[in-house]
């Protein structure tokens, strides 16, 4: 349908409604933004707080927050009490008062003083000698768990075995402090704290030998086979590796080659060959290989 | 007569299209559209945000705010399941328990997040988002709308990924960032 024909016939009415329409419209929120409430402006989890109300008579007054609704009936002109329960969760809250027509108003709820520090650290277990393979994050939060986002000065202290502490202090940008190093020389618990004023988190990362480093083996021919053995093996930095490190144990004898694997067992794995004639035996470890080993041949 | 009568219904028509659109943009009219969420991680650090993990945050972050508004909305907690961990899983329940207790519903419409991200763990294992969130805001007390609005409210998010989604465990509306 055409413009031009509907202003032909156009009704004078239907733009007065439109004009009338608006105006309720506007004057609805105007009505709305006057609310006769006054709400906190620096209200604290964990802290009482009141509305203030103005006019008589009675009304139903309505608390929206991030963890509450509450219905209840009022006297205009009386203050509103909200308890530290009604107030314990950070964030924003609607009020509203209605006496007939409603009115509203939000406010906010900051977060309240220090009480737990969430610290999360990884890796429970780091091989040594790794750099930034350490890392720890450290949140506040108030008693209502509440994230507290002013900034706040954390106390990171590492302790390795046998080592003196060493200290780093990380403020809080956005309620998070953090911090990544590398892993010590020697195996051994290595303990972490994160402290903010007396709130104390620990943790424990356990540092253990890293890949064996410089496999030694020795062998000799049994009425079995030959038996094989590495001397004590240990990483890079002399640590002794865990107990279940899987050595490959390798016999070739001409064209013919064997493998075996065995684990470490108190520092030391050991194999039997059941090779025959002339044999070369090699060892190896992840990336770390041994000597070679010539044993002649035996009927 | 009936031509003109006819034109008539016809310019109402034309003419009821700006104010439905105005009478939405008022948030008096409001339509039920599902979350609008974007994702800005360029500055998120010390890790840099993955574009799987990107995506992964704004699908969950955008289907938990629209179960907030179904459990709120419908005063059940069943859509919040799975979603939400923690203190935000603590704080949402309570508020869908007292909105029972109350007979309140409250309702999130037009919904539209842009979400920053300002810290993610050198593991990867935590998220601080920030969201400026711009949504109308119903309450109502059996049939009777007490409250409505069209509100900005910053939030700030901590997610955490669970076995097959990331899940929030604070959402926290703050004055400012």
């Amino acid at each position: 349908m055409s413009l031009s024909i509907n202003t032909a016939c156009k009704n004078p009415s239907a733009s007065s409604i439109l004009v009338v329409g608006i105006f309720i419209c506007v004057t609805m929120i105007a009505a709305a933004q006057d609310a006769p409430l006054r709400v906190p402006s620096n209200a604290v989890a964990g802290q009482a707080a009141s509305i203030s109300t103005t006019g008589s008579g009675s009304a139903t007054f309505y608390l929206r927050g991030p963890s509450i609704s509450l219905k209840r009936d009022v006297q205009l002109g009386q203050t509103i009490d909200l308890t530290v329960k009604q107030l314990q969760a950070a964030g924003r809250y609607v009020a509203v008062l209605c006496a007939g027509d409603c009115s509203s108003a939000a406010f906010f709820v900051a977060s309240g003083k220090p009480a737990v520090l969430t610290f999360l650290v990884h890796p429970s277990r780091a091989p040594v000698g790794s750099n930034d393979v350490i890392s720890g994050v450290a949140l506040p939060f108030d008693q209502f768990r509440n994230l507290i986002l002013a900034p706040e000065t954390i106390q990171f202290q590492l302790t390795p075995k046998g080592s003196a502490p060493t200290l780093r202090s990380v403020p809080t940008h956005d309620g998070v402090a953090w911090f990544r190093t590398g892993s010590g020389k020697s195996a051994g618990a290595l303990q972490i704290s994160a402290s903010l004023s007396d709130i104390v988190a620990r943790r424990v990362v356990q540092q253990v030998a890293s890949d064996p480093c410089n496999l030694r083996i020795k062998g000799q021919r049994t009425a079995k086979g030959i038996l094989v053995e590495t001397e004590p093996v240990r990483d890079c930095s002399g640590n002794p590796v865990p107990d279940g490190t899987i050595v490959t144990f390798t016999a070739k004898n001409g064209q013919d080659v064997s493998f075996v694997d065995a684990p470490v067992k108190q520092d030391v794995a050991r194999a039997i060959l059941a090779a025959k004639g002339p044999v070369v035996v090699s060892a190896a470890s992840g990336v770390a290989t041994g000597n070679e080993l010539r044993l002649g041949g035996q009927e | 007569m009936i031509f003109c009568q006819l034109k008539y219904h016809a310019w109402l028509r034309v003419s009821a299209t700006p104010v439905l659109v105005l009478l939405s943009s008022l948030g008096l009219f409001a339509a039920d559209n599902p979350p609008q969420v974007t994702l800005d991680a360029s500055k998120a650090s010390p890790r840099s945000v993955e574009t799987l993990t990107q995506r992964a945050i704004i699908r969950d972050y955008k289907f938990a705010w629209t179960s907030l508004d179904s459990a709120l909305e419908s005063n059940s907690a069943g859509p919040l399941s799975g979603l939400f961990a923690g203190t935000a899983n603590t704080w949402l329940r309570e508020e869908i328990s007292s909105q029972q207790s109350s007979g309140i519903t409250s309702h999130y419409l037009n919904q539209h997040h842009k979400l920053e991200a300002v810290f993610y763990a050198p593991v990867g294992d935590v998220i601080e988002l920030h969201d400026t969130a711009e949504y109308d805001f119903e309450i109502h007390d059996g049939g009777k709308t007490i409250h409505s609005e069209h509100a900005i409210v910053r939030y700030v998010v901590l997610m955490t990924p669970g076995a097959d989604r990331w899940v929030i465990r604070q959402l926290q509306a703050v004055l400012q960032f």
